[in-house]
């Protein structure tokens, strides 16, 4: 029974959809399967508590242990209900409240997270030198010819870079963007697109048909 | 350029096919107009059916006993030698299903292979971490996680917080498993979903921390990265690939060689298509894969 | 030289980020055919049409993304065309919409509501790109601040994707694919992109399908960008740190292979 319903939601549940996608949207098929994204919305949103309440879980039982950084924990917490708690209220009572500009949730929005989040990516060009740093060996011929491409390529996306391509004989700028950017990338983001989308569609398949359990624990 | 003249007996061999193809076309578009039917996607609901029907026969072949090759992935071989790896060190394994939400069929595929080491771990008895950054993923994760345990016979071992919902946000959620990273120091790390930016960071800092780290993911633009810093990387369909790898049973490898079968097909008419279109003679061919 | 302490290398990423805003240099900046098709499919546009342009990206990668939207309301509003923006982006989409284009409205001197409408974020886009084509007030009763549609003049001649003359698409994540597959094939919307510069390479294909007109890819194609509209800003003055973090790199990755080459000389010899 544990198994038998849920491959049975799942089974209708991707016919409808994968039927819907043949009919138009004003049919019976097609306002079923709108409804059944607007269900998936609405489970979607009750799901959120699922995670508040795993957040305050994990947490707390760090900080009633004490555990190393248990200082941090009670931030975290703080930090959920703090963005929380006057956004979800309304504004009639109080500018501070909701989510316009002016209110809490917008002041830490645009003053912690906004560049907290800036931040973060931006680690990524220290990240990328590190890595590059350590990974790029001519170790083969075939890693040989993709230090040499990467760093053309890298030369070529930045002016002073392609200035020092300038001087080289042929034209290499347009060398690389016709042959290696719309020709050999193109070539195998295509392969590499194609044979996921087979592949997802495959998978698709197995779970509509029950043959692929695992995301249910069975199997 | 302009296009080659066809000489006049191809001419006519080609004029009579394409009304073969031409004229039942735009009598279905015709008919498409009044249809509840989307006559006009038929071309997609025959590749469904072909694809269906090349699924259906593997597994049925498979099921049958008929045996079906499948080739080594190394970062797949490698999952149990690395969470053995983790026990004799005695750390954490840390597994992330991506960061997207369920509705994604990558992070399905992350939740189905997240079961099959959950298995392993569960046997070993080595520690497990799953940060989620949504609240279904949490639910599928806890589930499938559970269930790994209680058919490893290792119910008690269990801890709810295995899965553990940490941050909505794609930064902070890397902020925080970054942190885990560095403080927890896991031996092995697995990446097996959707990936975006934050998997250079995620995986650099792995690195960092000295873990054994084997991803996998279907996103072209984040596989650079996981190459660059992961020790095995599985790329794009071997993502969906996995579960059914790992299981070993013959009834999933059936889909796998169904799909080979539909990518073979493909292929063959990209070549097909580029030969008739190189030649002029290719309209017809790509109206009937147009998309609408 | 092997193998160098990481945190070398991120002083000298530092540096390398801090010294180009601190002595600028003006660097000639070249363009590439596929920002060059941005530009003349913008301008191939008639004065006064409506466009969306769309802020689907995330205020993490405002530095590479913003200067594209920026630029494109220039250009937009230059023409006196009328903008429509929108985000798939709850996180911070629709705020970046409302300031980055009234601070360039301000410059042209156009007025909310008649030249230029923020509809703001809704959940699911898939439902929502779909959803613009049958009725755009369907989706968006209201712009971003609650304002009735059927009170913004602009909006009177807009209904649905019948009345898009072009979609300037700007997204650091997967969203552009959706809009080419349902806005750009099943209702004929013509499109560019502008995206991050790890996305450029997967939408060179979809350039090469002429499903993008054009592509921005990263800070160096929105810099592309401005010098052709003719408005150097934030991206051409990014060039210089962007120029010589990406130097810093293939030095550092020469250096690590050198000392590759090294020790593996040495090995060698130890062995004979």
């Amino acid at each position: 029974m544990r198994t038998t319903v849920p491959v049975a939601i799942a089974f209708l549940s991707g016919l409808l959809l994968v039927t819907a996608f043949f009919f138009r949207a004003d049919t019976f098929v097609g306002g079923l399967s709108q409804e059944l994204t607007v269900w998936l919305t609405i489970v979607g949103g009750f799901t959120l508590l699922l995670g508040v309440v795993s957040i305050v879980r994990v947490n707390w039982t760090a900080i009633q242990r004490r555990k190393e950084g248990w200082g941090y924990k009670i931030l975290t917490i703080l930090a959920v209900f703090a963005m929380a708690i006057p956004s979800v209220l309304s504004p009639d009572w109080s500018p501070l409240f909701g989510r316009a500009e002016g209110s809490v949730y917008d002041w830490l929005f645009q003053n912690l997270q906004m560049p907290m989040m800036a931040t973060m990516f931006a680690t990524l060009a220290f990240y990328i030198a590190s890595a590059a740093y350590r990974a790029f060996r001519a170790r083969s011929a075939e890693a040989t010819i993709l230090l040499i491409t990467a760093t053309l390529v890298m030369l070529w996306r930045v002016p002073m870079g392609e200035y020092i391509l300038d001087q080289l004989p042929g034209d290499i700028p347009a060398f690389l963007n016709t042959y290696v950017m719309g020709g050999f990338n193109m070539a195998v983001q295509r392969g590499i697109i194609i044979g996921a989308a087979l592949g997802a569609a495959s998978m698709s398949l197995r779970i509509i048909l029950g043959i692929e359990r695992t995301y249910m624990g069975k199997g | 350029m302009t296009k080659p003249v066809p000489n006049s007996s191809r001419f006519v061999s080609l004029g009579l096919f394409t009304l073969l193809v031409s004229v039942p076309q735009t009598l279905l578009a015709q008919v498409a107009e009044g249809s509840a039917f989307r006559v006009d996607r038929i071309n997609a609901l025959v590749l469904v059916l072909v694809f269906s029907t090349a699924v259906l026969l593997y597994t049925k072949w498979a099921k049958a006993g008929k045996p079906l090759y499948l080739r080594k992935i190394p970062g797949l071989d490698a999952v149990e030698e690395a969470v053995g790896r983790a026990t004799e060190m005695g750390r954490p394994v840390l597994f992330v299903p991506g960061i997207a939400e369920l509705d994604e069929i990558e992070t399905i595929a992350g939740i189905s292979i997240l079961g099959r080491v959950a298995k392993i771990v569960a046997q070993y008895d080595t520690p497990l971490t799953v940060p989620v950054r949504y609240p279904l993923v949490l639910a599928a994760g806890q589930e499938v996680v559970e269930q790994a345990y209680i058919e490893a016979g290792k119910r008690d071992s269990y801890d709810k917080d295995t899965v553990k919902y940490v941050a909505g946000e794609q930064f902070a959620f890397t902020a925080n498993v970054n942190g885990y990273m560095m403080r927890e120091r896991p031996a092995t790390n697995i990446y097996m979903g959707a990936f975006f930016a934050e998997s250079l960071l995620l995986a650099e800092t792995g690195n960092a921390a000295g873990s054994i780290q084997i991803a996998g993911t279907a996103r072209p633009e984040q596989l650079p990265f996981f190459i660059a810093a992961c020790d095995y990387t599985l790329m794009g369909e071997e993502l969906y690939a996995a579960s059914a790898y790992l299981s070993h049973e013959p009834i999933m490898t059936g889909g796998l060689k169904g799909q080979d079968f539909v990518k073979v097909l493909i292929v063959l008419c990209i070549i097909i298509g580029a030969a008739l279109v190189s030649f002029g003679y290719g309209e017809w061919f790509i109206n009937l894969f147009e998309a609408v | 030289m092997e193998q160098m302490d990481r945190r070398w290398i991120y002083l000298m990423v530092a540096i390398a980020v801090i010294i180009p805003f601190i002595v600028p240099a003006e660097l000639p900046i070249s363009i590439t055919p596929e920002a060059q098709a941005v530009f003349d499919s913008v301008e191939a546009i008639p004065d006064g049409s409506n466009v969306f342009v769309v802020f689907d990206y995330y205020p993490s990668t405002i530095a590479e993304c913003e200067p594209m939207t920026t630029t494109a309301l220039r250009h937009f509003f230059r023409k006196n065309c009328n903008v429509i923006t929108l985000s798939n982006i709850p996180l911070g989409g629709p705020s970046m919409a409302e300031t980055v284009t009234r601070r360039v409205a301000e410059e042209y001197g156009k007025v909310y509501g008649e030249d230029y409408v923020n509809l703001g974020y809704k959940y699911g886009y898939v439902a929502v790109m779909t959803g613009m084509g049958s009725s755009i007030e369907s989706i968006f009763p209201t712009d971003n601040s609650g304002t009735p549609l059927s009170e913004l003049p602009l909006m009177d001649s807009v209904k649905n994707y019948d009345d898009i003359a072009f979609i300037f698409e700007v997204a650091d994540n997967a969203t552009a694919d959706y809009w080419v597959s349902i806005v750009n094939a099943q209702y004929g919307v013509p499109m560019i992109c502008g995206t991050t510069a790890v996305g450029a390479p997967k939408y060179y294909a979809f350039v090469a399908s002429g499903q993008f007109l054009g592509l921005l890819g990263g800070m160096k194609g929105a810099a592309e960008y401005e010098q052709l509209v003719g408005m150097p800003d934030e991206a051409v003055r990014g060039m210089g740190a962007q120029s010589l973090v990406h130097l810093l790199i293939i030095a550092l990755v020469a250096l690590g292979n050198i000392g590759y080459f090294i020790i593996r000389y040495k090995q060698r010899r130890e062995r004979i």
